[in-house]
């Protein structure tokens, strides 16, 4: 079995060939359902999920009418386990940021960071799928599309964040934002975001180049 | 000369000589010289550009009234505009708020020459026409807003306050975003607003002429 990626993959998803897809909503349900046991904060846990979950859902939903690329899948998959770890700790509370903070002397738990810039690095490649497959925009205007995407999409985010800070209790709002007390939290964030996506730009770029696409 | 190359004429100069009054004496040089880079520079580019990448005289405009509005924040180094000052007093407002309608306008105005580009250049259709100006809006915003960060930490760090605009709010950040998202949601309204009375007006004519033939 090949693993169809934008250029490869055809509008109309063959029959029989919804295996992998079924497999990795079945492999992060059950990551989801192990992450869902005590969390470190339920509050926070279900103010993280509220997006996670309505994300998960729209793509079954919009599966019929538009089936990404399974390398998307894959991607998307890979993020909304990240996602679900770091919802599961709090974010700022994950285990591996803390041990990143030790062995490198860093100042703060950077998971939420790596998270951010895995937002761009996955996601821009699903992004580019939409624009080049169902939306028909020639290459070199999806993968532009791509990246218009990601940073606004995540400007989006941390507008929503700062909502939900304003609204919830300030306590849990910090535990939620993660600003850990830096008042450029939020830029940094959206610069990971955008270093992500302009690599993977970048290198569906050149691959696209050096691989002549069958796709007539 | 024709029609379109006089207004387009006429706008550079405007810009042009109004730039130069505003150069005059500005409230802070060096956060004059700082937030003027950007302008120049797209300035330029249109300049440079407008054989390759025409676009409707209309939206020459719109840039132009957006430029002129920035140009005037710079001199006054925004927190300080008159303008701002006068509205704070008149309807209490706790803050100078000249900045949040250049962020709004940002959005309101340029939605439309965006929507102009990616229509004749992406060849963007349906649903792709209205998404990616406001998407594009949005994720110029977050950008501004990382630069905005980048030269307030460069910087002295009293001139950064400034440049920040934030006026001591720590979401000033997200709220600016916003501003923009509203004004390009707004202006991609009136655009579909404008289309269907448009269609429908065509329709009446179409309906009335019996004798007019239907393209098949």
């Amino acid at each position: 079995m090949t693993l169809t990626t934008a250029a490869t993959a055809p509008y109309e998803r063959e029959s029989g060939r919804h295996r992998l897809p079924q497999s990795l909503l079945a492999f992060y349900l059950v990551v989801w359902v192990i992450l869902a046991v005590s969390p470190v904060d339920r509050h926070d846990w279900l103010l993280e999920n509220l997006l996670a979950v309505s994300t998960v859902a729209a793509l079954i939903l919009t599966y019929r009418r538009f089936a990404f690329s399974d390398l998307s899948y894959v991607l998307i998959t890979l993020f909304m386990i990240l996602h679900a770890v770091g919802a599961h700790y709090t974010y700022a509370k994950v285990p591996f940021g803390f041990w990143m903070k030790d062995t490198f002397n860093l100042s703060r738990n950077h998971f939420d960071r790596i998270v951010h810039f895995a937002f761009g690095l996955l996601l821009a490649y699903p992004a580019y799928d939409v624009f080049l497959r169902a939306a028909k925009a020639r290459k070199g205007w999806a993968l532009l599309m791509a990246t218009i995407a990601v940073i606004s999409v995540s400007g989006l985010f941390e507008v929503i964040e700062s909502w939900v800070a304003q609204l919830v209790s300030p306590e849990l709002g910090d535990a939620y934002l993660g600003t850990q007390g830096d008042i450029w939290d939020a830029q940094k964030d959206m610069t990971m975001a955008i270093i992500g996506a302009l690599i993977t730009v970048g290198l569906t770029y050149v691959i696209s180049k050096s691989v002549p696409s069958p796709v007539p | 000369m024709t029609y379109r190359k006089l207004v387009l004429t006429g706008l550079l100069l405007w810009y042009i000589a109004f730039s130069i009054a505003m150069a005059i004496a500005p409230a802070n040089r060096e956060f004059w010289m700082a937030a003027n880079i950007l302008p120049v520079m797209l300035v330029m580019v249109l300049t440079m550009a407008h054989r390759l990448f025409p676009l409707s005289t209309g939206s020459y405009v719109l840039i132009t009234i957006f430029l002129t509005l920035h140009t005037i924040g710079v001199h006054y180094t925004y927190a300080l505009v008159p303008f701002g000052g006068w509205l704070q007093q008149a309807l209490h407002f706790d803050r100078n708020h000249f900045d949040r309608i250049v962020h709004f306008s940002f959005g309101f105005l340029l939605t439309y020459p965006l929507e102009e580009w990616f229509r004749l250049f992406a060849r963007a259709r349906g649903w792709l026409i209205y998404y990616l100006p406001v998407m594009t809006i949005l994720g110029l915003s977050g950008f501004w807003e990382i630069l905005e960060s980048w030269a307030a930490r460069t910087f002295k760090p009293d001139l950064g306050l400034t440049f920040l605009g934030s006026q001591g709010d720590v979401w000033d950040a997200q709220k600016d975003m916003t501003a923009a998202l509203y004004g390009s949601l707004l202006c991609v309204a009136l655009i579909v607003v404008n289309r269907k009375l448009l269609e429908r007006s065509v329709s009446v004519i179409s309906d009335s002429s019996p004798s007019l033939e239907e393209p098949s």
